[in-house]
């Protein structure tokens, strides 16, 4: 059980912070490709998601799977959004990027006068603050499962 | 007492309008602090005569510096000071070891060139309150690793 990666994009598509802990195989395309491609990858689910709904929409996109890993997806009222990758033994984790989000980011980004909001996120106490956190998941273990 | 959100929020957005107002230069930045400083002593002034309302008079100026660590502190920020020293001479050194304005800054040394910003309106509350109080004093803020810092108070004797 382990958390691979994980993505932060604000509400303009900017790539705000990624981190990686147990990556075996990259994209094969540089990083702002990367990051483009996921972002784009997202907006079109979501706006899919929506249109094609047999019922009414409650939360609209949350993750999605495949043999190897899963994708979960938060997405906050300010547009911010957060994408972590973990492994299939994983259950719904909304809470916890619910917690990357209000713990983390509002607390020490939002609340920071230095760190310009739009902007890769440079300061070194929310990094720290979000390997520990990450490192402290139930879910989260350091050799991939 | 209102959220404390709010107020750091307005605090930050006050120390960048101050910066933003003052035209371009490196010697703008003692200004600037003045500015902020003077705020923050208006604002202990008045902060001061509300907090003091019931209290008793002070038996001396070490008294009234006791105060300012536990009651006072703890009002405005929450908490006390962690650790108050003195030469019994007029300097009294006040240190907290997580100051409230800092501890989303950093935890370390990032950004350490830009914490006497965040002081100075602090450092203007405390020579207010002690104004008001009838003690004349000179503040400075100095801080090493964030988010502990130290404020140190001269007494001015007339």
């Amino acid at each position: 059980m382990t958390v691979h990666n994980l993505y932060i994009f604000d509400r303009n598509g900017t790539c705000l912070h990624y981190s990686e802990w147990n990556r075996k195989k990259q994209a094969g395309i540089s990083k702002e490709e990367e990051y483009k491609l996921m972002y784009g990858m997202l907006f079109s689910i979501r706006s899919f998601v929506s249109k094609m709904s047999p019922l009414d929409m409650k939360d609209g996109f949350l993750a999605f799977q495949t043999s190897r890993y899963k994708l979960h997806y938060y997405e906050t009222p300010t547009g911010v959004k957060v994408v972590m990758n973990t492994d299939l033994g994983v259950p719904n984790c909304r809470d916890v990027l619910h917690q990357i989000y209000s713990t983390l980011y509002v607390e020490y980004i939002v609340k920071n006068p230095l760190c310009p909001l739009g902007e890769t996120l440079q300061s070194e106490l929310f990094n720290s603050r979000l390997e520990s956190f990450i490192r402290a998941l139930p879910f989260f273990s350091a050799r991939a499962g | 007492m209102a959220d404390e959100a709010l107020f750091q929020f307005l605090h930050n957005e006050l120390i960048q309008y101050v910066y933003k107002s003052s035209e371009h230069g490196e010697m703008e930045n003692g200004r600037c602090i003045t500015k902020l400083e003077n705020m923050g002593f208006r604002v202990g002034q008045g902060l001061i005569e509300r907090f003091t309302r019931d209290t008793a008079r002070f038996k001396d100026e070490l008294d009234v510096m006791k105060f300012v660590c536990k009651d006072f502190w703890t009002c405005v920020f929450k908490k006390q000071i962690d650790n108050l020293r003195t030469n019994h001479q007029g300097i009294y050194v006040l240190q907290d070891n997580k100051f409230r304005l800092l501890t989303q800054l950093s935890a370390g040394k990032q950004y350490l060139e830009h914490a006497p910003k965040y002081l100075a309106f602090t450092c203007g509350l405390v020579r207010g309150g002690l104004a008001n109080l009838g003690v004349k004093s000179i503040v400075t803020a100095e801080v090493s690793v964030m988010p502990a810092c130290k404020f140190q108070v001269m007494i001015q004797k007339m």
